[in-house]
Parts: C-alpha cells; structure tokens; sequence
C-alpha cells in the first residue's frame, strides 16, 4: 500500500517536470501551426485578466492552421537553404566515410611506420578548441582559397572534422572482422581493392551506417562555420536561415517555428530510435 | 664484424645535394620575396613624399588657389596620375575635369569622405593628444604600380579634409640577382662532387667525412647567401638614392607652385611614415643622410641575414636525416607499406591541412597584430611577439570607481574568465542535480510508463541545440514572451531579460539547463540500472535507512560512470557557444560573454584576428590545464 502511495507521488513529480520539458517543444508547435509571425500565441488584449493570460500561455494555437509551412517553403527561400543543407550534408556524409573507411582499414589491417603516431594524432585534434580552428579556417578556406559562399569550403571542414571520431569507431569494427576471410579471398586471388570493396566494406555496414549517420548529423546542425563560411543569402543553410528568421532585428517567429519543425523533424526520429545503442556506448566503458 | 664500407656512399652525395638545393631554393626565394617589399617600400616612400609635399603646398590656399597648384603639380611631375582636395562634404579640387570640381561629393563618393572623417579624426586625436598614436597617412598599394595616398588637409593648423594622390611608379630599382641560376647551379654541382667523394661509415656515429659535409653544406651556403646580402644592401642604397632624387624633384616643383617657401630643415619633412613621422634618411634639398640610429638600420638586409641562418638550420637538419641514414629507412618504409600509405594519405591529408595547420597557424597568428586590415601585409611585419598576450592576461583594469560610482569593465579578460567559470559550475551542477533526481525516480521498480517519460524527457537532448537556442530567446522575450506572461498572469511585473547581468544569465543557465539534463539522466539511469537490486536488499536487512543505501551503495558505485560524465559535461559548457550566443549573445554590454564568444566577437565583428587568436590560444591553455590536472585527480581517487 506504502509502494502505492510512492508511486503517485513519483508519477506526480515526474508528469509536472515532464510537462516543463516539452513545454518549450508544444510552444514551436503552436507557434508553427498558428498562421501567424508574432512571438507571442495568441494576441492578447489592452488589460489581459488572469483567465486571458492564462489563455496566452497555454501552446495551442487561436486557429489552427498549415499557411506558416506553405509560406515558407514558398514565399521565403527556406526551400533552397532546405536543399543546401541537403546537399551539404550528403557530400560531408560521402566524403567523410570514404576518407574514413579508408584510414580505418589501414589502421586495422595493416602494420606499418607512423601508425601508432597517426592514430595518436587523430585522437588529440579532438582536443583543439572549435574557435582556435575557426579563425584560421575562416582565412584559409574564405580567404586564400576563396571558398567562402561555396559548398565545398563546409563540405571539406566538415568532413575532416568527423573524421577522427569515424576512423577510431570504424577501426574498432573492421578489428572485429575476422583476418581468416580475407586470407581466403587473396588465397583464391581476390586483389586488396577487392578484398576491400567487396568484402571488407559490406560486412561493415552497421559501423558504416553509424559513421555515416554522425557526419550527416555533423554537417546538418552546425551554426557557426556555416555563418562565417556563407555570406549570400542564397547560399545559406538552414542552421544560418533560421537565425536569419529571428536574429536582429527580423522577428518573423512563425516561419522560424514552422522551419524548426522540419529542419528537427528528421533528426529527433533518428535520435530516438537510435538512442538506445547511444546510451549502450557511453555507458558500456566505465560501468562494471 | 662490421659492414664494409662501399666506396661510392649515397647518402653523403644525396644529403649535400638534397640540403643544398633546399637552402638555395629558399634563400633565392625569399631574397625574391624581400627585394619586391623593398621595391614596394620605395613606390610607397615616394607617393608618400610627393602627397605630403602637395599636403603642405595647399596650407592656407583657398578653394580657387588649390585647384591651380595641384594642376600646376601636376605639370611639374608626370608620375603624379591625379590628385584631389576633399573638405568636409565637397570636393574641393580635382586635376580631372570630369569630376567638375569643386561641388559636392556624390552618394556614391561616400568612402572618400569616410576616409577624410577617419584621417581627420586621428590628426585631431593625435594633436589633442600630443602623442602620435593614430595614422594620418593612408597608402593602398594594390601592387599594379599605381599607390594612391591620402594625407590630411590642413588649412591654418585646422584639419580640414584629405589631399588624395595617384602616383604611378617609375623604374623601382630592379634587384639584379648577381649570378642568378648560374651561380647556385655551380654550388648544386660542387656539393654534388664533394658528396661524391665523401664515405659515411653507417656504423660510427660520428666520422670524418660527416663533418666535412656539414662543413662543405655551411660554406656553400653561406657564400651563396652573402653574395645575396650583399645585393641587398646596394638595393637598399638605390633605393634610398631613387627616393633622394625624388625629394629634389618634388622640391623643385614645390618651389613652382607658388605656395609658401620651404622652412630650411635637415631631414625631409615629406618623407614621412603612416603616421607623418619624418624617417630622417633623406635631406630637405635632396642629399641623403646616414643611417645612424638603431630604428634607422637597413631592416631589409637584417631580416634577410636573419632569416638565412634560420634556413641553414633547416639545411643542416635534412643533411644529417640524411647522413643517419633516416631517409633511406623512411624510403624503404615508403615502398614496404606502400598500401597502407595509400589507404591512410586521403585523410591524413586532409589532417594535415585542414586541422593541424589551422591549428598551428592560429597559434603563429596570436603572435601578431593582424586585423582585417593588414593581412596582406607579409608575416614578418606583423609579428609582434608576446603583446597580444600581454593585453589579455596583463589588464587588470576591472572594476573602477567613477564619479558615477563603481563601474566593471565587462570586456576584461578576468571578468569573462569569471563568468565563464560561474557558468560552467552552476550548468553542470543543475545538468547533474536534475539528472540525478530524474534518474532516481525513473529506476523506482514497477513504475508505470517509464518508456514514456523517457522519451519525452530525452527530447531536449535530440533538438537541434541552435534550435533550441532560439527558441528560448522567443519565449524570454521581454514583451510578448511566455515567460514574462506567465509571471503576469499571478500579478507579477515583467522582467526585461536582457538587460541586467543577473537575469540575462538566468535566461542561459535556463536554456542551457533544459538542453543538458537528459544526457545526465541517460548516463546516471544506465549506471543505476547496472547495480544489482540484492545489494540494497542485503542493506534493507540490515536495517539501513534510504539515505545511507543511497550515500554508501548508490553514490560510490555511480562514481565510476559520474565522473567522466562529469568532465566531458565541463569541457562542452566550458565550450556552449550556441547557448550564449543565440540567447542573450553576451547581452548587457558584454557582461553575459563566455571566452569563446568573446572570442568570436572579436574576430567577426572587431576583426581582430590576431588579438582573436590569441584569446584562443589562452582558452586551449586554460583547457589544458584543467585536463591536465583533471586526469591526475581522477587517477589518483581511482584507487579506492
């Protein structure tokens, strides 16, 4: 009767915080689906009363409607900063496997001069602080290599900036390959780029998918090189256009809130249905 | 038994070569490099003269006036391409009779009266002052042979607008490389036939014919280079007689011009640095002076003698890797494992370029003064050493006490060291408070839902975070936020946010809060759900209460999983730009800044890459440190 009693009380503590968290998610939601650019849900009148305010807090919207979607995708050039980030990400995703893949596999198949150094090397740039790297990036890519405004110039940082954290998991998995496979295959004459492409890389595939998942995730949530990189709005990704949305002195919150919405919508599915092989990874080194 | 030793040795020949050809290729190029700076320098010095001479010319000359001597200027010397005379919003006089002066500037002339602005400004500054301190000199040298010059314009010791010169170049003394290809052909093919001669004994770390090869490799190179010093110095002498003649010739045509006679002083009073500082190498009537004081020295040729020792070292390096047989080892290594190299080049290039040389270019970029405005300018002038450093960590200008009372000087580095600690302290605390007590009550057995909650409460975690960021920012909007409506709705007055440091902050710690419970809860709930339920049955039996199974069960076995949770959490808050950024960007005045958006601050919207750099530099430091320290003290309570 006792464990009852708890529980009603756990049950209670935990709806109200859980309430608190996805307020702010219910609040977009609203913002999206009212029709309307104003920061506020609904508009309240001169002297609100209590019931009014309340009213004005609560996420749902006065009418309910899909116009903010349509016009973004439309009147604003949201669709195009949509497909730059497509792009952008799809490029980092086959670039950075590839050069990943690559890497990896010499450093778990092959025994040579500098492996122990490179792979000692892969894991301390993971140490160097985004904003040291920021400045000179901005005057290598911008302005030596006048790739400012282009995709490429994000694509190539992006991509390299994955690799470490891809190499040392996709070594990991190519180690638990067994050796015995690929001595059959060179015993029946198989090249080394056979033996790669066409066996190593397909008995790969899950490290690759998840290789493959975290540049994608990489390209498409960075703000910062991104609003550096690209000056013409045209070329904007939509990290950068969605600030643009909200950021100084624009406040057009109904597009930013309906573009949240479909920029996150991919994401946050991915998330949760891989959050559990997440949680397995970051916990399965230091418990026990 | 020792290895025989073959007659011919290869290393000596290729070492000798090899270091040899390096040196040269380097010292020719950077004699290249430094001999078009010295002829830049002299185009410069000379548009430079001739505008200070039009610039004093025009003291005190009516509208009317100015507009006949710069003609007459322009007559007396032909490199003078155009000049004109800005005051204020007109122009006051024009040598081309396109532009119709004197009128008033055009929309599309706004940069030209930016400039005079700027150039007045710093003249006034600098008269107020009583100290040089800003330049009043601007030289755009776009290295196609036209220098354009803009001097003040000063009319009875008021500065009235700018003088703005084009000055074409003539015969910039041409460096003559002496020799040239011949004679580093020659010296090639000497070090080629003495390594020729010359046996290494592999076995002996040190042997005769060693040192004759460093001896050799210095000697050539040494002679090759002071032939090279020696062609500087003549260029800089011609230099400065080019600049000389020059002087005559502007003097010359000042006299014509009708202006005022020249007041007799020895040093040329036109030419001046950027900041109209005479640089005393050339007499007023044209003769030159002798380089005297230390400032003066001939900085071309003791960059060059400099740098040329720094390329033996570099010389001397390759010859022994030579020598020690590294580099045949390194060959074999190369052809040995040449699949793996190929398997490992496309990233490791891209390493190479795109994170390690940033990386250390940053670091050398701290070390100097670049800004927007002088990155064209070649490295070495930038170089200023330890002052950016000196700047940040040496100003302890934080708080003052003013006539308005006590002020904080919120773009001091301490100040945001401070904050950027607060900030990191009090984020991780509520991450892991939070996440402890949610985790607590996730693991209660036979709970209802825990899927759920679970999935709900992970979504912060999932969002975008810049999405999130800005979400926050909509919803503590100061009129029409949520926030502040909720707290009207039970009669409270609304806060404005952004406007103190107090609530500004609580706006991230909120957001930021939000945004890194869940990872917490995760990691905690997995680490809770590894102990075994009999250990809390056996402390029930023994009759412990809840709060000692959690203070001597639950926390020490957590401990493993919190700590390095822990850490990683410091290094990303320490780190959280998007948070700080997006939601109050550092909002009141700087008060709210973190080092890292201070540091982008200050390189994206001051431009101050360098002094940006070097802030950096000190946050990879500060970093440093903390992980340094961190890993000792977590391996030292790992014991127990």
């Amino acid at each position: 009767m006792r464990e009852k009693a708890n529980h009603l009380w756990i049950h209670a503590g935990l709806i109200s915080f859980t309430l608190l968290t996805i307020y702010p998610v219910l609040w977009v939601l609203a913002l999206a689906f009212s029709g309307q650019q104003s920061v506020g849900i609904i508009d309240l009148p001169k002297d609100p009363t209590f019931l009014e305010r309340a009213r004005g807090v609560l996420p749902w919207p006065a009418h309910f409607s899909v116009k903010n979607f349509v016009d973004v995708m439309t009147e604003q050039p949201f669709g195009t900063w949509l497909l730059n980030s497509v792009l952008v990400s799809v490029m980092t995703t086959a670039l950075g496997v590839f050069l990943a893949c690559t890497a990896a596999y010499a450093f778990s198949r092959f025994r040579f001069p500098g492996r122990d150094g490179g792979m000692l090397a892969f894991l301390v740039s993971q140490m160097f602080p985004g904003t040291l790297m920021l400045i000179p990036l901005f005057i290598i890519i911008v302005k030596w290599l006048g790739l400012g405004n282009t995709f490429w110039g994000l694509v190539i940082v992006y991509a390299t900036t994955a690799i470490p954290f891809c190499v040392w998991m996709l070594k990991g998995y190519f180690d638990t390959i067994p050796i015995d496979i690929e001595e059959s295959a060179r015993i029946d004459g198989a090249s080394p780029q056979t033996i790669f492409f066409r066996i190593i890389l397909p008995l790969a595939k899950p490290a690759i998918a998840i290789t493959a998942l975290f540049s994608f995730m990489t390209a498409w949530n960075e703000f910062i090189l991104a609003s550096v990189f690209l000056e013409a709005e045209a070329k904007y990704t939509a990290p950068v256009g969605l600030r643009f949305f909200v950021g100084g002195f624009s406040s057009q919150w109904g597009f930013f809130a309906a573009g949240s919405v479909i920029v996150s919508l991919p994401v946050v599915i991915l998330f949760l249905y891989l959050q559990k092989y997440l949680v397995s990874g970051l916990t399965a080194g230091s418990v026990k | 038994m020792s290895k025989p030793v073959t007659w011919l040795d290869r290393r000596a020949l290729w070492g000798l070569g090899v270091a040899l050809a390096v040196v040269l290729a380097f010292s020719g190029w950077l004699f290249g490099s430094v001999s078009g700076d010295l002829a830049g320098q002299q185009r410069q010095r000379e548009a430079v003269l001739v505008a200070n001479a039009v610039g004093a010319s025009l003291a005190g000359a009516t509208e009317e006036i100015a507009g006949e001597r710069i003609k007459r200027w322009q007559a007396a010397l032909p490199r003078l391409d155009s000049a004109l005379v800005i005051a204020g919003r007109q122009l006051v006089a024009s040598t081309r009779p396109e532009d119709g002066a004197p009128r008033s500037l055009k929309r599309e002339e706004k940069p030209l009266f930016d400039l005079a602005t700027m150039l007045r400004s710093a003249g006034e500054t600098n008269v107020s002052e009583g100290a040089v301190r800003k330049k009043t000199v601007q030289i755009d040298d776009k290295g196609d042979g036209v220098v354009t010059v803009s001097v003040p314009y000063v009319v009875d010791g008021k500065f009235e607008g700018i003088v703005q010169l084009r000055v074409h170049d003539q015969g910039a003394v041409k460096v003559s490389p002496g020799g040239g290809w011949a004679l580093g052909l020659a010296l090639l093919a000497g070090a080629l036939v003495i390594g020729f001669f010359l046996r290494v004994n592999p076995e002996l770390r040190f042997d005769i014919a060693r040192g004759v090869a460093v001896v050799a490799l210095l000697a050539l190179a040494v002679g090759f280079q002071q032939q090279r010093l020696g062609q500087m110095a003549k260029a800089t002498a011609a230099s400065d007689l080019a600049v000389s003649r020059f002087q005559a010739a502007a003097a010359s045509a000042y006299s014509r011009t009708g202006a005022a006679p020249l007041v007799s002083s020895a040093a040329s009073p036109w030419d001046t640095d950027a900041y109209g500082r005479p640089l005393k190498l050339i007499a007023a009537d044209g003769s030159l002076l002798p380089r005297t004081s230390e400032a003066q020295k001939d900085s071309h040729t003791s960059f060059l003698d400099r740098s040329f020792w720094g390329i033996n070292l570099v010389g001397l390096a390759l010859l022994l890797f030579f020598l020690q047989g590294y580099a045949t080892r390194t060959a074999t290594a190369l052809r040995d494992h040449a699949d793996a190299y190929a398997y490992v080049a496309p990233a490791m290039i891209g390493m190479l370029v795109l994170v390690f040389f940033p990386f250390f270019y940053g670091i050398g970029l701290a070390f100097t003064d670049t800004t927007l405005f002088n990155e064209s300018a070649p490295f070495r002038e930038r170089w200023i050493g330890f002052g950016n450093f000196l700047q940040i960590l040496g100003d302890f200008n934080i708080v003052t006490q003013g006539a308005e009372g006590t002020t904080v000087n919120y773009q001091n580095f301490y100040w945001t060291l401070m904050m950027t600690v607060i900030w990191t302290v009090t984020n991780v605390s509520v991450g892991v408070t939070f996440g402890f007590i949610l985790a607590l009550a996730l693991n209660t057995e036979g709970l209802k839902g825990k899927w759920l909650y679970r999935i709900l409460l992970i979504l912060p975690w999932a969002i975008p975070n810049y999405i999130t960021a800005l979400v926050w920012r909509g919803m503590f909007h100061p009129q029409f936020g949520v926030i502040n409506q909720f707290l009207q709705m039970f009669g409270m007055q609304p806060v404005k946010w952004f406007d103190g440091v107090v609530s500004a902050f609580v706006t991230g710690l909120v957001t930021n809060g939000w945004l890194s419970f869940p990872f917490m809860m995760v990691v905690i709930l997995g680490a809770l759900q590894s102990i075994p339920s009999d250990m809390y049955e056996a402390a029930e039996v023994e009759g412990a209460t809840r709060w000692q199974q959690l203070r001597s069960i639950t926390l020490p076995l957590l401990r493993p999983t919190l700590v390095p949770a822990i850490i990683l959490s410091v290094v990303w808050t320490f780190n959280m730009f998007n948070i700080i950024f997006l939601v109050s960007g550092g909002e009141p005045g700087g008060a709210n800044e973190i080092l890292i958006t201070k540091a982008y601050k200050i390189a994206f919207e001051q431009y101050q890459y360098a002094y940006a750099a070097a802030y950096s530099t000190v946050i990879f430091t500060i970093l440093l440190v903390y992980g340094y320290f961190q890993t000792r003290m977590t391996r030292a309570t790992e014991s127990y």
